[in-house]
């Protein structure tokens, strides 16, 4: 700027400012206390195209073989995004994006039906979906969602314990096995609370989702005495465990399916799921309150239930799923880990995470910081 | 003359000038105010704000948040990070200094070729770029497992998971920021100066701790500032190359925001660590405008 010219108006630059503050702060208007939204909008739509399918997952959750066949069946594209965490997921939603198909665990889908966020979906307009509640009859009315109302499971999974055969032998079936000494230093446990915590509790035989301060303490103190074993927090299980930093790390289920695939000889790994209970988690279909396109939405689940694609899904993805008829696709791809299965007994077990109220979540809260922090 | 009877044109010109200038400022303050004011602004009002029950954060005030980090465990972590930050600036202070000294007074014609050299490489992602260490550095890896065939390393020796991986990894990180500042103040060094120190009977040591890095104070003082407050902040370093017994702070807020839901616990340690930012930058300003008085005297 040269010096004749005068310097620009400092009260045209506040205004400007001021404008792109409030812009701001409508953005911050998520954080109001927020008004559901009326019944009548959530009721169930019929499936019918009703324009693309906007589709919203986690990525490369769905084999795209299954995404072609849906597009070319009923002339519509999926336009597809990701997320990363089930947190971005509902930030997302919660900021007005509008997507036709979600897929909340278990604990968040009971946070959006509960909130108003999610469609109902009326099972008896889903053809496939007898293969799914007719057998599968702990999701006829799971804790997350009583009758099932708002969602379609689409995955299970469990968490456990997986390990390298060649450097540590055999394991004894118990949590207790991330304290052999042969691993010592060469731990690593999921960067999870929930997961860390409910490992923790279910060695002491208590509720996995407990926020009881005095069952924390208990949590924390047994941790605190596992942690100088530990290398690390880690959810990268399968990578540990191939590159050789980890012996024993805990491991959800579908990512040692995934494992299966990469390493040249399976049979130097193990996964079990101890026997003092395994938490177990579920992932579902859901549309929510304000999808653009409800009925395509529900034409998508009916294709997902499909046998065949159930089938493509599964040897894809490396995650069971709760549909009759697709058991043996995957016993047959976890054959050397079957520990992996989900069975009706493991659901029925119910140690699944819950929501806490306020209080049980920040304790809860400052149960993992400790954990974490030392 | 011509000069007087212009004025009034001229003022005229200047003034439409003017608002030019403003509508050139427009876009950037819009951004600021928007996405750097307010969100800072948001974040301080959901330090004291509240969860609903099913976890979202929610306007409100409340002062839980604030009380919680009276615990112990954020002081100690908050130390650690300091720490760490401190070494990273130290240490990319050492390898940036005789890095840029000889671009900028070796390099000729190939200055710029080098210079490209060293930032090209840090296009690419961070977090990429930390995964790929963490890969090339881990037990199995091919470093480790190179040395174990020479005999310099056994079963037991570890890279990853230690302080050493993690400052290493900040280093590595941003020693880039080092550097260019560093160079740029090296660059516009008179080097009749050097000179002149050597003629005073100064010894290559003496001159270098008397003339070249007096003169390059300001280059050092941008690059620690530029190094520091995105090593303070860090969560991917401790991530990847660190063990339970390295989490820095920025591990934490993020635990906070992702798996705790606690978004005003998050916010209230997000504020803490500015604060800790603020007053390292306040040291800067207060330094630079020591050496500026200096220069204008």
């Amino acid at each position: 700027m040269s010096p004749e010219v005068p310097p620009p108006s400092r009260r045209a630059l506040l205004r400007a400012g001021a404008c792109g503050l409030l812009g701001a702060a409508v953005g911050g208007c998520g954080f109001m206390p927020a008004d559901k939204p009326a019944a009548d909008r959530l009721a169930p739509p019929e499936p019918r195209v009703d324009g693309d399918l906007v589709y919203f997952n986690w990525a490369d959750f769905v084999d795209p073989a299954v995404f072609k066949g849906f597009e070319k069946e009923y002339g519509v594209k999926v336009i597809q995004s990701n997320f990363d965490s089930m947190e971005g997921m509902v930030a997302k939603l919660n900021a007005g994006n509008r997507y036709d198909i979600i897929f909340p665990t278990a604990k968040w889908a009971q946070r959006l039906a509960r909130g108003g966020r999610l469609r109902r979906i009326d099972h008896a307009r889903l053809s496939n979906a007898d293969a799914v509640f007719g057998t599968y009859t702990y999701f006829t009315d799971p804790w997350y969602d009583p009758g099932s109302a708002h969602t379609v499971p689409f995955t299970a999974y469990k968490t456990g314990i997986g390990w390298r055969r060649d450097k540590i032998g055999d394991l004894t079936d118990s949590w207790r096995d991330l304290w052999n000494d042969r691993a010592r230093g060469k731990v690593f446990l999921l960067d999870d609370r929930d997961e860390v915590l409910g490992m923790a509790a279910l060695t002491l035989g208590l509720d996995v989702s407990t926020g009881d301060p005095g069952n924390l303490d208990r949590i924390t103190d047994l941790l605190g005495d596992l942690r100088p074993r530990l290398r690390g927090f880690s959810s990268d299980s399968y990578n540990n465990l191939l590159n050789g930093n980890a012996y024993i790390q805990q491991a959800w289920s579908g990512d040692m399916a995934a494992m299966l695939n990469q390493a040249e000889d399976p049979s130097v790994f193990g996964f079990q799921a101890p026997k003092e209970g395994t938490p177990i988690n579920s992932d579902c279909y859901a549309i929510p309150w304000n999808a653009p396109h409800p009925g395509t939405a529900m034409l998508f689940i009916d294709y997902m239930l499909r046998p065949e694609n159930v089938k493509k899904n599964i040897e894809y993805i490396g995650y069971p799923m709760p549909v009759a008829g697709s058991e043996k696709v995957y016993a047959d791809l976890v054959e050397p880990f079957p520990e992996c299965l989900v069975t009706q007994e493991d659901l029925k077990a119910d140690a699944f995470f819950r929501n806490g109220d306020r209080a049980a979540e920040e304790a809860r809260d400052t149960a993992w910081t400790h954990v974490k922090a030392g | 003359m011509a000069l007087l009877r212009n004025s009034s044109r001229t003022r005229r010109r200047d003034t439409s000038g003017n608002r030019i200038w403003v509508w050139f400022m427009l876009p950037g303050t819009l951004w600021m105010a928007g996405f750097l004011v307010a969100s800072l602004l948001l974040v301080a009002v959901l330090a004291v704000g509240t969860t609903d029950e099913l976890g979202n954060p929610r306007f409100g005030f409340d002062l839980s948040a604030v009380r919680a980090l009276a615990d112990p465990a954020y002081t100690e972590v908050l130390a650690r990070s300091l720490g760490y930050a401190l070494l990273t600036c130290l240490i990319c202070l050492l390898i940036a200094y005789p890095v840029a000294y000889t671009i900028a007074l070796y390099g000729g014609r190939y200055k710029h070729a080098l210079i490209a050299a060293i930032v090209v490489p840090f296009f690419a992602n961070y977090l990429v770029r930390m995964y790929g260490w963490s890969v090339v550095l881990s037990d199995d890896g091919p470093l480790l497992r190179a040395l174990r065939a020479i005999g310099l390393a056994d079963g037991g020796t570890k890279i990853l998971n230690s302080s050493f991986g993690v400052i290493a990894g900040l280093v590595y990180g941003f020693v880039v920021f080092m550097i260019i500042p560093l160079y740029a103040a090296l660059e516009r060094l008179d080097v009749s100066l050097i000179e002149a120190g050597r003629d005073l009977y100064g010894g290559p040591v003496r001159t270098f701790f008397f003339v070249t890095l007096p003169a390059t104070r300001q280059g050092a003082a941008a690059g620690l500032v530029l190094v520091f407050l995105p090593a303070m902040g860090d969560f991917v370093s401790a991530q990847l190359m660190g063990g339970p017994d390295q989490i820095m702070i920025g591990n934490l807020i993020q635990d906070k925001f992702f798996q705790g839901q606690n978004w005003p616990l998050g916010s209230a340690l997000t504020m803490l660590l500015m604060l800790v930012l603020l007053i390292g930058m306040l040291g800067y300003l207060r330094r630079t405008r020591k050496d500026e008085a200096e220069a204008l005297r």
